[in-house]
């Protein structure tokens, strides 16, 4: 690769690079040595505390794909994409906090989808367990694609080498040490990741100029490029009159309905900030689980809190460097390789072994968070619910780390699939439509069992099809292919617009599941247990824990 | 033209109505809100079972420090 060149790292970056796997999977391995129980591999024994809950909430939500998809984004699009990382997080962990997580933690579920039988039913469960599981298992793929690109670009490894080994020593730690493995090593993960990526900002920052400079640049780029869009519009239509109001694109959160970028208010308010960010922190299996794991309700609380106050630095350490890579390098081809090449440009032979650490760190952070809640939903969703209601915890922990091989050889697979297919869209842009498929409705169904009492289990089910249905039609009818056989427009003017599916498919979800719940029976007062202002009381859900039949 | 693209472009049209100043106030309005919210929270839902031993034990305070941040961000980005 071009970027490759005169990029080999030397004895101290392979040293540090060594002694991070070395610590990480050290550490564990010897937690692994004290899991005996399917309980101490899926919910780490209800022992963990909220410091690291918070930290590895953090290192999960930012991986691989983040510091090269996020970067990316913000090098081909502009810091809108920091929304994703605040108020398309904040709010909805503080929410989550002080609402649903408490609330799921006194019902003693393992997860959300066994949450969802016991408010609804068997069909709700399974179908929200298939989507969940659906997610994680290509997302893993994606992951280890999205490292082996960096690897293979910065530092000229092998990319096949590169997803093998990444899953290997991710698995296997995962498979010994289960949640608690994953936590513990999540929060070293998160400290060396928020290291690195601030020793490239600072680096870049000090290249550009300092921030006033970067302002200035960023600008300079923009009215380039507004430039080079009006020639060209020029050649084809009359001329149209510019907006000089209008912000710079490159540097505002906050960007106009009709922005061509895929980040318009309306998505990022309506469609990130109200649903998907809500979905993923309140009905994400990968993120709830860990909090589930806490000491007590009052930790998995204040895990989220930790976990919203360390946000807030996320976006300066993943966004900004896009922007840096944009004012120093304008004229690369895409924005998958931008943190690579500023990375390449940025740090001196000897330092890039903390950066590999950090990239290393969220990806490794992120993986065994997937592959561990993966195989809690097959263990617990499909294997307890269906083929072994009576298992014992002990056998479950062995179906556990067994569902996690089989998982680390199926990411391997998919990795190498996606290989041939990543070149015509960004990486990112592929994890966020896969997550606005079902998230959108799976979030409606979530949020009325929750708070509405006349939801049925019916209506919920019904409307969840119908929601996911939605979204991929949505996404069927923006195709080229398809909206120009048609003879159509596309439906959407923005760029990828997944923020806009997850609007429609839970406005249609949301919709159905009223209608649809006015003409079915309401449900048993068993199953209003789980509506939030009829269960109050922890006994009660103990109770209802130990006589159910999952 | 189908039904949807009709939809489509009248809510467009009427979120392009609205001027970028109206959208900061709502981004920033519903970061206030939510601030104010968990400010007024009961003691009982920020604190340990048996109320706070120390100052840092109550959750309103790291709540209110990432939502104050996100408001200076949202003022001025």
């Amino acid at each position: 690769m071009l970027l490759a060149a005169n990029s080999h790292l030397t004895s101290p970056d392979y040293i540090v690079i060594l002694l991070y796997l070395a610590i990480t999977i050290g550490i564990g391995i010897a937690i692994g040595r004290k899991v005996k129980t399917g309980s101490d591999f899926f919910l780490g024994g209800r022992r963990l505390p909220w410091w690291a809950i918070g930290m590895s909430l953090v290192a999960t939500d930012i991986g691989g794909t983040d510091i090269i998809g996020v970067g990316g984004a913000a090098y081909s699009h502009g810091l809108a994409v920091a929304n994703f990382e605040w108020i398309g997080c904040i709010p909805a962990m503080i929410v989550g906090a002080f609402i649903f997580i408490p609330f799921f933690y006194r019902t003693g579920v393992y997860t959300i989808p066994e949450y969802l039988e016991r408010r609804y039913n068997a069909g709700v469960r399974t179908v929200m367990a298939i989507c969940w599981l659906l997610f994680m298992a290509c997302n893993l793929g994606i992951m280890l694609l999205a490292s082996a690109k960096m690897m293979s670009e910065v530092f000229g490894w092998n990319q096949p080498v590169c997803i093998l080994v990444t899953a290997v020593l991710v698995g296997a730690y995962t498979c010994v040490g289960g949640l608690a493995a994953v936590v513990y090593t999540d929060m070293i993960q998160c400290t060396v990741m928020i290291a690195g990526c601030l020793l490239v900002l600072v680096l870049g920052i000090i290249e550009v100029g300092g921030i006033d400079e970067l302002k200035n640049r960023l600008a300079e780029v923009e009215a380039r490029q507004a430039a080079t869009a009006m020639e060209v519009a020029d050649a084809e239509s009359p001329p149209v009159a510019i907006d000089t109001d209008r912000p710079l694109e490159r540097t505002s959160l906050i960007l106009p309905a009709d922005t061509k970028s895929p980040f318009p208010w309306p998505g990022i308010f309506f469609g990130l900030a109200l649903i998907l960010s809500p979905a993923y922190w309140i009905g994400n299996q990968a993120i709830v689980q860990r909090s589930l794991g806490a000491k007590s309700d009052f930790e998995a609380k204040a895990s989220y809190i930790w976990g919203a106050v360390l946000k807030n630095i996320i976006p300066l350490i993943v966004a900004v460097p896009g922007l840096i890579a944009l004012a120093l390098l304008p004229d690369l081809e895409s924005g998958d390789v931008a943190i690579p090449a500023l990375v390449n440009r940025l740090l001196p032979v000897g330092i890039r072994g903390l950066f590999v650490a950090a990239f290393l760190a969220a990806l490794m952070s992120s993986v065994d968070s997937y592959l561990n809640s993966a195989a809690t939903i097959v263990s617990n969703d499909f294997y307890k619910r269906f083929i072994d209601k009576d298992v014992s915890d002990e056998r479950l922990l062995t179906v556990g780390r067994v569902t996690t091989a089989a998982l680390v050889v199926w990411a391997v697979i998919f990795a190498f699939i996606l290989t041939l297919m990543s070149e015509k869209s960004g990486v990112y842009a592929i994890f966020q439509t896969l997550m606005a498929f079902f998230q959108g409705p799976a979030f409606a169904v979530l949020l009325f069992g929750f708070l509405w009492k006349r939801a049925t289990g019916t209506a919920a089910f019904i409307a969840l099809l119908c929601g996911i249905a939605t979204s991929v039609s949505l996404y069927t009818l923006n195709q080229k292919v398809i909206y120009t056989l048609l003879g159509w427009e596309p439906l959407f003017r923005v760029e990828e617009p997944f923020l806009y599916f997850s609007i429609w498919a839970f406005l249609v979800t949301s919709t159905l599941i009223v209608i649809i719940s006015f003409f079915t029976s309401p449900d048993s007062e068993e199953k209003l247990k789980y509506v939030y202002h009829r269960a109050k009381l922890p006994n009660e859900f103990d109770n209802a824990a130990k006589g159910s039949v999952v | 033209m189908s039904p949807l693209h009709h939809i489509g472009q009248t809510i467009r049209e009427a979120l392009m109505a609205i001027p970028l100043s109206g959208v900061r106030v709502l981004f920033v309005g519903s970061l206030v809100a939510l601030l104010i919210w968990v400010l007024r929270l009961p003691n009982s839902e920020t604190t340990p079972p048996g109320g706070a031993k120390r100052w840092d034990e109550n959750l309103k305070l790291g709540a209110s420090l990432a939502l104050i941040l996100q408001i200076i961000v949202y003022s001025f980005l």
